[in-house]
């Protein structure tokens, strides 16, 4: 019945072919106040993976990659399919246990840990699947994770109809989310990983399937999650455009290597970035 | 004034399921009453403590998704607890010659009695639960299953407690159709306040999609412990409430014919929701009453007809085929009582279907 969404549909928009104006402006209203939840010396707590390999049944998916999510950022992370991106954010969430390499929050080891307690931790994500839970309303969906970090029920209430008020789908907190439109899918999605502000979010291609005036939209609310929640941001994005405008630095997986990290302006001239992803348009 | 109307109309949304579930049944036992049927007050009586069984394995079922074939176990272990607390002191000292000093001297009124079955039932869910728990769907179900047979024989066997394949006799048969209303009543709602709790919540989200689910910060596997205990100590408690109907205990009572009915009504009724759980009893007790009732034979204008032996079981396996291929969500289909308070916190759709992904264990690829 839901039709799923993937990858497999979207084109890659190559930076070049789209000169439309950088800076995406927010459509939609939000409170001025913004609730740096977490201040605090960014350094001491990133969020990095440490020579990560991955093989599953000796084939690698990702190979010895190393990577830094920073708080008050949002990180860019782009490959072709079967890059091992989601391979990397699984592990970096606690889905995926590596077989090599670790994975560091601050000064803590926590790889191996259960992807429940790298939410506590303040590790949140979202699915490239979307993975909302179909038979429960949109509010109950985002109620399930401001309980399951120990909120009350009517706090948890309270928090996830704040969430999804900043996200704009208020109006279908009684709706079931199984039958929400694509788009809000994303955006329940999004308000489900971030009710009890984490410290960071992995957003595994949240605009993936949108027209370029929705994936607009809601890169206008990723871009406002680090000053407003203080957290940093991990995004895969295919299309080039709102990667090259919405990320302070990128990081280029291809065959599961990390081949080329910087800002996007750098990124853009490395050979091995034009060859192995942009060069081929 | 508009705040204190608005509380109650808060408060008749929150507590609309229970009050029209627990009505039903008063409806029911009341009409029951007042026909007056001698054989009816046994089948009543009969019928509403399997509404608390149900409901009990309900509460992990529905919530968790999981189906457990485990728990006339924990009745089992219920209703002998409530025997060992009211049975004759003189009949015990005699059979029972394994029994604690506590329970073998002194005899224990009917609440005491089912206290105890419900604190055993759960403890021994609690136990049992923190193997099951760590195994995904399928395996955990046939878990429930091979604990159901260890109960049996067990209990079968262990002669100088349970007195093993003679019956247990002399518990006061106190229970009728009103005792067993009150005990229905109250799992509605115990099993209504678990539901619309943060357990059941995040339960149901583990339900729809455990990998999710641990993402939000959900311990799946506690979850299931808690539910699993509740659940156990429900249906402990109409093990205990059972045996003070019947006043003869035999470990047969307590097996397959049982599991097999109760699985029925939860499924034919609806897994998904309380209201589901409660109209399968009502429903499946119909249908056996009147297959029964064919059984003995029924004449109609001279003729006698009556069906064969068996016909009940057989009546029951092909309806339960018939609505898990038409209705594989059952006669509720995930909803619960309609309310006339909308929006409710509680009769929304929701399906109650078995996830595929299970406990953590992530075959699939997650993405
Ligand atoms: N659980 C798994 N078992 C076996 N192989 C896997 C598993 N998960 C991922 N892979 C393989 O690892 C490689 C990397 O997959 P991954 O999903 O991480 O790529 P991706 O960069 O996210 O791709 P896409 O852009 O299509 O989402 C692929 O070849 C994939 O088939
Ligand atoms: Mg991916």
């Amino acid at each position: 019945m839901m039709g799923r969404r993937t990858e497999a549909s979207v084109a890659l928009r190559h930076s070049d072919t789209d000169d439309r104006p950088p800076g995406v402006a927010n459509p939609l209203p939000s409170p001025m106040s913004a609730t740096l939840t977490h201040a605090s010396d960014c350094s001491a707590t990133d969020l990095a993976a440490a020579g990560i390999s991955v093989r599953f049944q000796g084939l690698a998916a990702i190979s010895e990659v190393d990577l830094t999510v920073r708080r008050g950022e949002v990180l860019g992370l782009i490959g072709p399919n079967g890059a091992g991106k989601t391979t990397l954010v699984n592990c970096l969430t606690g889905h995926q246990r590596p077989s090599e390499g670790r994975i560091l929050l601050g000064q803590m080891d926590i790889t191996g840990w259960s992807p429940q307690k790298f939410r506590r931790a303040g590790v949140a994500r979202t699915f490239q699947s979307g993975r909302l839970f179909k038979d429960m309303t949109v509010l109950e969906n985002v109620e399930t994770t401001a309980v399951g970090l120990g909120r009350s029920r009517r706090a948890a209430a309270r928090e996830a109809m704040d969430a999804l008020d900043w996200l704009g789908v208020a109006d279908s907190a009684e709706r079931l989310a199984g039958v929400l439109p694509y788009t809000d899918e994303r955006r329940v999605a999004i308000a489900r990983a971030l009710v009890v502000p984490p410290e960071y979010l992995l957003l595994d291609e949240p605009a993936a399937g949108m027209s370029d005036s929705e994936c607009d939209e809601l890169l206008g609310f990723v871009n406002e999650i680090p000053g407003r929640y203080g957290c940093g941001v991990l995004l895969i994005e295919h299309n080039m455009r709102v990667v090259m405008n919405s990320c302070s630095r990128i990081v280029v997986l291809d065959g599961g290597r990390r081949i080329a990290e910087g800002t996007p302006e750098a990124v853009q001239k490395e050979p091995g970035v034009i060859s192995a992803y942009l060069g081929e348009g | 004034m508009s705040d204190a109307r608005s509380a109650a109309v808060a408060f008749l949304r929150a507590a609309w399921t229970p009050a029209a579930l627990v009505a039903a049944l008063l409806a029911v036992v009341v009409v029951a009453s007042a026909l007056g049927a001698e054989g009816g007050q046994v089948a009543i009586t009969e019928m509403l403590i399997r509404v608390v069984v149900v409901i009990g394995i309900y509460v992990f079922a529905g919530n968790s998704g999981i189906l457990s074939f485990g728990h006339i176990g924990f009745m089992c272990i219920g209703a002998y607890a409530a025997g060992w607390a009211a049975c004759d002191p003189e009949w015990k000292g005699l059979m029972l010659t394994g029994l604690p000093a506590f329970l073998a001297e002194h005899r224990y009124p009917m609440p005491v009695a089912v206290l105890g079955s419900a604190a055993l039932g759960g403890v021994a869910a609690t136990l049992f639960g923190m193997a099951i728990t760590r195994l995904s769907g399928i395996a955990a179900s046939i878990a429930t299953f091979a604990f159901l047979v260890i109960v049996n024989s067990v209990y079968a066997n262990w002669d100088t407690v349970t007195a093993g394949t003679s019956s247990m006799v002399g518990i006061p048969a106190v229970v009728g159709p009103w005792t067993s209303l009150l005990f229905a009543a109250i799992a509605i709602v115990v099993a209504y306040l678990f539901q619309i709790s943060g357990y059941g919540l995040m339960l149901r989200a583990s339900r729809d999609d455990a990998v999710a689910a641990a993402s939000s910060g959900v311990d799946i596997r506690r979850l299931r412990l808690i539910a699993f205990g509740v659940s156990g100590a429900i249906v402990g408690a109409a093990g205990g409430v059972y045996a003070h109907f019947l006043g003869i205990l035999t470990t047969d009572t307590f097996y397959l014919d049982l599991t097999f009915i109760t699985i029925a009504m939860l499924i034919i009724g609806g897994i998904g929701s309380l209201t589901g759980a409660v109209v399968g009893v009502l429903f499946i007790t119909l249908v056996i009453e009147v297959l029964r009732a064919l059984e003995a034979g029924v004449t109609i204008g001279g003729a006698a007809i009556a069906l064969p032996h068996g016909a009940q079981e057989v009546g029951l396996g092909v309806l339960m085929a018939l609505v898990l291929i038409f209705r594989p969500q059952g006669i509720m289909g995930g909803q619960e009582v309609p309310s006339p308070f909308p929006p409710a916190g509680s009769g929304r759709l929701r399906a109650g279907r078995i996830p595929e992904s299970e406990n953590g264990k992530f075959v699939e690829p997650v993405r």
